[in-house]
């Protein structure tokens, strides 16, 4: 069987010797702990490499508990993963790209001002959710959301429009290009105006020059790793990133340097680099530890607060739905019809709402035909069925498709008296619609001619834009076969 | 692989089919208790991944369905109770049981080794046709679920013999378009003029190929097509 094998997730082990990493990895692995922990001293024979190793699993593991923080619980109701899932709150942090902020810190405050104040001016997350358009379209006009849903939008909503202001002054075109061109200007004016004997302090300027240069791409550099944190989880490309921010660092330290000694001596300075830099490789060493856990415990707040906005926005919607319907259903539980009728409009309403993708374009076929199929299942309380394989963009010859079919689905649903099946197979050379009950079924020569619901508003309507109709019907059920082809003059039309 | 394709199981001394019941919603499984037929008796019941593997393991029935969302073990839901009873698999089937309409719920829990999906709002009389039919080592598609194989394969039947488990037969395809469209085992029987038991054949080749194709388009396409 090609089932994937299921791994617990790498975590350190609360059943531990030093720090549990290897009963962590004993249990990820599925391989006995004793091996792992005599391999590990065997390793640690070889050159340390085993000490290294297991120093390094012992920083970048979490343990079980810290791990469990982090990761959303998933709740037991089986629509609520889809809801509190990895990917669709990955869908949503992908919307914020262009809604965020992504100015550098550099530009709105001064570099003197804390780190911690640049992770906390901006919620990126809970911005996120709440730029998100389909959020607010999903709420009708009018309605009150609960409570912590309004107290959080109230919050964010300055943040946000003062954001805007940020975001179009970053996505000035060739804003890098520019920068760059005034640098050079200013390095040609300077070679000018010592060519014509005007004295530059050179000695300042450069090293004050290194140290600007060297900040703003350190400083660029974090404003893009953090966008690239929220967009993309995985960090792929940080390796170029962290190589950015070394050269950043190292420019403004030998900035720093210059201009502090002052003298200009080669020889002087590189002494000092050295010594510096041993310096600041020590106290990395030492904070780096610190650092991690500033950074993990940040997350998992960030990922709470993710939680928190979430779960305002399912009770929002669920308030605003289900629970209006089920009260219709107490009031209505008389009248079988209606019940059905209610659950299922609230079941279709529901499932598009949890399974809705953002990129899908709600002006293809498919979704036409949904919403026509919706229609009918409210007018007749008739469930319809749809299938759909492949998709292809509207025009006015699918149009007539649609309504044809909604014509189809109508009889079925109102003749057949049970559930209708439609299934609708787009490719590039045609598009098909079946439609499908289980009724007694009728003869088309039978139907009398001042009937124009068949004759004209299927096979006419399909005829007319140069498709097919094929009506079948038995005592086992009628089935409408509708058939569009491609026309090679409409070029483009197709995008299955 | 073998040991799934192997014949029909014995059903219990009083004829029934012995079932397993595993959803987290005990008012979903005794609802489902009471419609399914006399045909059909239930051995046991499970809320959970860890319970469901140990109820099968116990009762070994012929059959267990099984939802595809449940809470416990390591998130894995319905394809990790599978995953766990690995070695009843030749004996036991499952057919999954889901409100869940994305694919890839559907798509992981058949790829682990589930012989069919139907939803749950089904009828009893249709669960109860199901759970037979399975039961008689048999795949049972949904029209849902063959819209799902059509997409996933394409539409274009295949042409050359090397990408057997990647494309399905033009005869497949013919077997999954009537599903798809609402056509009952018997309708499509008698529409392209063949046995049942020819259906059968047909849609339990699929289902293998399903199972076992390698075609990495399958599982990103699943993983692509959230909503259906």
């Amino acid at each position: 069987m090609s089932t994937p094998v299921l791994r617990p997730p790498l975590v350190r082990s609360a059943d531990r010797v030093i720090a549990g990493v290897c009963a962590g990895l004993a249990m990820h692995l599925g391989w006995p702990v004793r091996y792992l922990r005599m391999g590990m001293v065997v390793a640690t024979l070889a050159g340390g490499a085993g000490l290294v190793f297991y120093a390094w699993l012992w920083i970048m593991v979490p343990t079980a508990d810290e791990s469990a923080k982090r990761n959303a619980r998933r709740p037991a109701s089986p629509i609520a993963p889809a809801v509190s899932g990895p990917l669709p709150a990955q869908s949503t942090w992908s919307n914020s790209d262009i809604g965020l902020p992504p100015g550098p810190m550099g530009y709105r405050a001064p570099p003197g001002s804390s780190v911690a104040s640049a992770f906390t001016w901006q919620d990126p997350a809970g911005e996120a959710v709440f730029t998100d358009p389909t959020w607010q379209s999903g709420l009708p006009a009018g309605v009150p959301a609960s409570g912590s849903a309004q107290s959080v939008s109230g919050m964010v909503r300055p943040v946000n429009g003062d954001s805007q202001a940020w975001f179009r002054f970053r996505r000035m075109p060739y804003a890098k290009e520019i920068l760059l061109g005034i640098g050079l200007l200013l390095a040609g004016a300077i070679l000018i105006a010592r060519l014509l004997g005007v004295d530059v302090p050179l000695g300042t300027l450069i090293p004050a020059a290194a140290i600007l240069g060297g900040a703003s791409i350190a400083w660029m550099q974090l404003d893009e790793t953090r966008r690239a944190g929220i967009v993309d989880k995985a960090k792929a490309n940080q390796a170029g990133g962290w190589v950015r921010l070394a050269a950043g660092l190292a420019l403004v330290v030998a900035g720093v340097l210059v201009m502090v000694s002052g003298s200009g001596s080669w020889e002087q300075t590189w002494l000092a680099l050295l010594a510096s830099v041993a310096v600041l490789g020590g106290v990395a060493v030492v904070l780096l530890p610190w650092g991690l856990k500033f950074w993990r415990d940040l997350e998992a707040e960030r990922a709470g607060r993710v939680r928190a906005t979430e779960r305002a926005e399912i009770a929002a919607h669920l308030h605003d739905s289900v629970l209006q319907t089920l009260a219709l259903i107490q009031r209505r539980a008389g009248n079988e019809h209606d019940v059905v009728r209610l659950a299922r409009a609230q079941e279709r309403e529901l499932r598009s709402w949890l399974y809705r993708d953002e990129g899908k374009d709600i002006g293809n076929l498919s979704e036409r035909i949904k919403a026509v199929a919706a229609e009918v299942e409210d007018a007749l309380g008739q469930a319809v069925e749809v299938v759909n394989v492949g998709d292809t963009a509207m025009t006015e010859r699918h149009e007539a498709l649609v309504q044809a079919s909604r014509e189809a689905m109508l009889n079925a649903a109102r003749h057949g008296g049970g559930s209708v099946s439609v299934y609708v197979e787009a490719s590039d050379k045609e598009v098909e619609v079946f439609v499908k009950d289980r009724g007694a079924g009728f003869d088309l020569h039978s139907v009398p001619d001042d009937r124009l619901g068949v004759r004209e508003s299927i096979i006419g309507r399909m005829k007319r834009h140069g498709g097919t109709a094929v009506i079948n019907s038995g005592p086992e059920g009628t089935e409408v076969r509708l058939g569009l082809p491609a026309v090679a003059a409409e070029q483009g039309e197709t995008t299955s | 692989m073998s040991s799934i394709e192997a014949g029909g199981v014995q059903p219990a001394r009083d004829g029934s089919v012995r079932v397993v019941l595993v959803d987290d919603h005990a008012i979903f499984r005794s609802g489902l208790k009471a419609d399914l037929d006399s045909k059909i008796s239930v051995v046991g019941e499970a809320g959970t991944v860890e319970q469901a593997i140990a109820v099968i393991a116990q009762t070994r029935p012929d059959v267990v369905l099984l939802d595809v969302h449940l809470p416990g073990g390591l998130g894995g839901g319905g394809r990790e109770v599978i995953a766990g009873s690995n070695a009843l698999l030749g004996t036991t089937r499952f057919l999954a049981l889901s409100v869940s309409d994305a694919a890839e719920d559907v798509v992981a829990v058949i790829r682990a080794g589930a012989r069919g999906y139907v939803t749950k709002t089904i009828s009893g009389a249709e669960i109860t046709d199901a759970v037979l039919r399975v039961a008689g080592g048999d795949a049972v598609f949904s029209p849902r679920l063959a819209g799902f194989v059509l997409d996933a394969f394409g539409t274009a039947p295949a042409d050359i013999a090397d990408d057997e488990l990647d494309r399905l037969s033009a005869r497949e395809l013919e077997v999954m378009r009537l599903i798809a469209r609402g056509y009952s085992y018997k309708e499509v029987a008698k529409e392209l003029f063949i046995s049942i038991k020819t259906v059968e054949t047909h849609v339990s080749a699929v289902l293998r190929k399903l199972q076992l194709s390698s075609r990495h388009e399958l599982t990103k396409w699943a993983a692509e097509r959230r909503l259906l």
